[in-house]
């Protein structure tokens, strides 16, 4: 059976569980112009961003011979719930042969989530899936841990771009050369080494400038259509952070445990006062890491937030007081196939120049 | 004390019961006016420009209110009115982008979060928070709701015997009996949420224009919850939001019902729901060969212009009903 997944972030780690399951991984491409054009095409105009990428990519990994895509349905009452069932109906009239397996909540429907990890279990033992998943659960949590080093360094390598090529590098280790939990420790420790190699320019404390990325999930984590925000941020000489990174996303919505789901109940905490009910989406995640981004002393946030994405505009519209009221610069912006690179390069630009002024006229 | 209730959104569902609740417990109870383009063009400018219309429109009525000099206004959380479903996020999160989000709401704003398993939210628990900011007990709460319930239910039967929304909410305040409507020879299903069809601004009278037309109309509210509730049961997975699910559960029994001419969707500009509703209708009506059409109303849409488009619709109904009839024949 060739098995493919949709494309969101750090992939390897997806493609990691999958093989180590025994399956033939088909591993989509990183999002192009192609892919957002054949999501674009192919999905009903309702569809929200995200999906149609996701379609897109889909479309792309049939191509390639996938025969069964695995995926996670939507969390929390929006249109993302509706996706699963729409994404297999135009798959279908497209003329393409291929399953798709979505994991939804597991207490909406607890006997087809079973019959679905029996699918994916592939005839594995349960010792072999347990270990599977700690090597993959231990594999995410280092790949963030690089990942989160990488974004503070970037804004002050001497060579443009050895940050960005040492985290392909580091993510093909992880492709290639992890079987074990061993096998982790190790690849990560060659992988902080090879970053120590890498030459910084040496800036005072208080003129480092510090952005938060908040918004929804795949626009947040997606690089290849977010205009590479870590990247132009970084370049543009600032330290990012996002609000979300796959083990915890992993942490709260998969892994049992009170303890394990700890830090999303604190951000939910920290945006009460601003949305006091989950309204679906990320919105009051979004809001919760504001207000935790302000009190860490971050200098800015950007929000992301695909057009028109319901939620998120509650978020959007509540924005501003929080800014006031936690004195921090946010930028919301709301991607699509038609987000312009040039216009928000500059929009990106100006915010960073503004914070960079706001800064010296402090320090001064 | 004043209570302001915004005349937007589901005023034109629950009005009959929260004006009820409010009087019952001693306040005076105000609306905003009428939605015109002031009030809009206010509302537009205190909201986040990609949002759908009748936010900016609820922005605009809330503002006047705010103006008034109320104590309070009522903006309820509507979470859910069905199990497993719940409202738009934008209803969800409502009370707090108003009171984030509109200068001098802060403080001001009544919002009970409402979660109940059926349309009728009157049950006391979901408004006992309210005691304190209105002084009263939780016995004149439960009264007080008794009252409403009754009330509403008035209103909602009156609304199930065919009558408009206007007319039935006329019926439980003045008691004025609605006029019958005679000698109609076209029924046309009209989809649309009541804050769209409803506000005389957003849908430009769209009702009363076809009525004037000899046009018999029929809307979702005018139909039997349950059996609306059934309309969907072919679907694998309804949607999220129970208003959405009850226009598409409406738009299918127009579809097939032999008794309507054709299917009109009105809908506001910036609805994510209602793009999905809408494009479901619009395939599935080639397949049961039934005449649908799209009124998307934004902030300056023409009324000539929406007039022409209703008039040539129906023309195009009755030539292809005469056609037909003249078939059988
Ligand atoms: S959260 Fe936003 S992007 Fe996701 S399904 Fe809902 S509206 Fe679409
Ligand atoms: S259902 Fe549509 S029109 Fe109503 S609040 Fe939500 S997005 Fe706006």
């Amino acid at each position: 059976m060739k098995v493919a997944f949709p494309y969101m972030g750090t992939t390897v780690i997806y493609k990691k569980l999958l093989e180590l399951l025994g399956h033939e991984v088909i591993e989509p491409p990183e999002p192009t112009q192609r892919t957002i054009d054949l999501g674009v095409k192919y999905s009903p105009e309702f569809a929200c961003f995200p999906l149609k990428v996701v379609l897109g990519s889909y479309i792309e990994a049939v191509e390639m011979g996938a025969e069964t895509i695995v995926t996670s349905g939507g969390h929390g009452p929006c249109r993302a719930g509706f996706y699963g069932e729409t994404h297999k109906k135009i798959l279908k009239n497209l003329g393409y042969d291929v399953d798709i397996i979505v994991f939804d909540a597991y207490k909406r429907d607890k006997m087809g989530t079973i019959k679905r990890v029996l699918k994916v279990k592939n005839g594995k033992s349960w010792i072999t899936v347990w270990k599977a998943i700690n090597v993959v659960y231990a594999m995410a949590k280092a790949l963030d841990r690089i990942e989160k080093r990488i974004e503070k360094m970037r804004a002050y390598e001497v060579h443009k771009g050895e940050c960005t090529k040492a985290w392909k590098t580091i993510k093909e280790w992880f492709d290639h050369d992890v079987k074990t939990i061993k096998d982790v420790e190790m690849t990560e420790m060659k992988s902080h080494k090879l970053l120590d190699e890498i030459k910084l320019v040496e800036v005072p404390e208080e003129e480092k400038i510090r952005i938060g990325i908040v918004g929804e999930i795949y626009v947040v984590m997606e690089q290849s259509i977010n205009l590479r925000i870590e990247e132009t941020l970084g370049n543009l000489g600032a330290e990012v952070e996002r609000s979300q990174y796959l083990s915890e996303w992993i942490d709260y919505n998969i892994m049992p445990g009170a303890a394990r789901k700890e830090h999303e109940l604190y951000i939910l905490k920290k945006g009460e006062k601003y949305i006091e009910e989950i309204i679906g989406g990320h919105a009051k995640q979004t809001v919760g890491h504001i207000v935790d981004y302000a009190e860490r002393g971050f200098d800015g946030v950007i929000h992301l937030m695909p057009f028109a994405c319901l939620p998120e505009l509650v978020s959007q519209s509540i924005i501003p007081t929080i800014g006031k009221e936690h004195n921090i610069p946010v930028l919301t912006l709301s991607i699509d196939e038609q987000t312009g690179t040039a216009n928000t390069l500059t929009r990106l630009e100006a915010f960073i120049d503004l914070i960079r002024n706001n800064k010296r006229t402090k320090t001064a | 004390m004043k209570v302001g209730i915004p005349r937007a959104l589901l005023f034109y569902y629950y009005y009959p019961l929260w004006k009820t609740f409010f009087e019952e417990l001693g306040c005076e109870v105000v609306t905003s006016g009428n939605t015109t383009k002031e009030l809009i063009d206010k509302g537009i400018k205190a909201s986040v420009p990609e949002i759908c219309v009748p936010i900016k429109i609820l922005n605009g009525h809330v503002l006047e209110l705010l103006d008034s000099g109320v104590d309070y206004v009522f903006i309820p959380r509507m979470m859910s009115i069905r199990k497993g479903e719940f409202f738009c996020p934008k209803f969800m999160g409502l009370p707090d982008m108003v009171r984030h989000s509109l200068p001098g709401a802060q403080g001001k704003v009544l919002y009970p979060k409402i979660s109940s398993l059926s349309d009728d939210i009157s049950d006391d628990a979901l408004y006992l928070e309210l005691g304190e900011a209105l002084g009263v007990s939780h016995k004149q709460i439960k009264e007080a709701l008794k009252e409403g319930r009754e009330v509403w239910k008035k209103f909602r039967n009156k609304s199930k015997e065919g009558h408009t929304i206007a007319e039935a909410m006329d019926y439980v305040m003045t008691g004025k009996e609605p006029e019958k409507q005679e000698d109609c020879t076209i029924t046309i299903g009209l989809m649309g949420y009541v804050y769209d069809v409803y506000d005389e601004f957003v849908s430009m009278g769209i009702v009363d224009k076809l009525k004037d037309m000899g046009v018999r109309v029929l809307t979702f509210e005018m139909m039997d919850e349950e059996m609306l509730d059934r309309e969907l049961d072919f679907m694998k997975k309804r949607l999220f939001w129970t208003f959405s699910n009850k226009l598409l559960a409406a738009g299918y029994k127009f579809l097939k019902d032999k008794n309507i001419d054709g299917v009109i969707h009105v809908t506001a500009f910036g609805c994510g729901p209602d793009s999905l509703i809408g494009k479901l209708m619009e395939i599935d009506s080639i397949e049961y060969g039934k005449p649908f059409m799209t009124i998307r109303v934004d902030e300056h849409t023409g009324e000539n212009h929406l007039l022409t488009r209703i008039e040539a619709f129906v023309d195009m109904i009755q030539r292809k009903k005469v056609k037909s009839l003249k078939e059988a024949e």
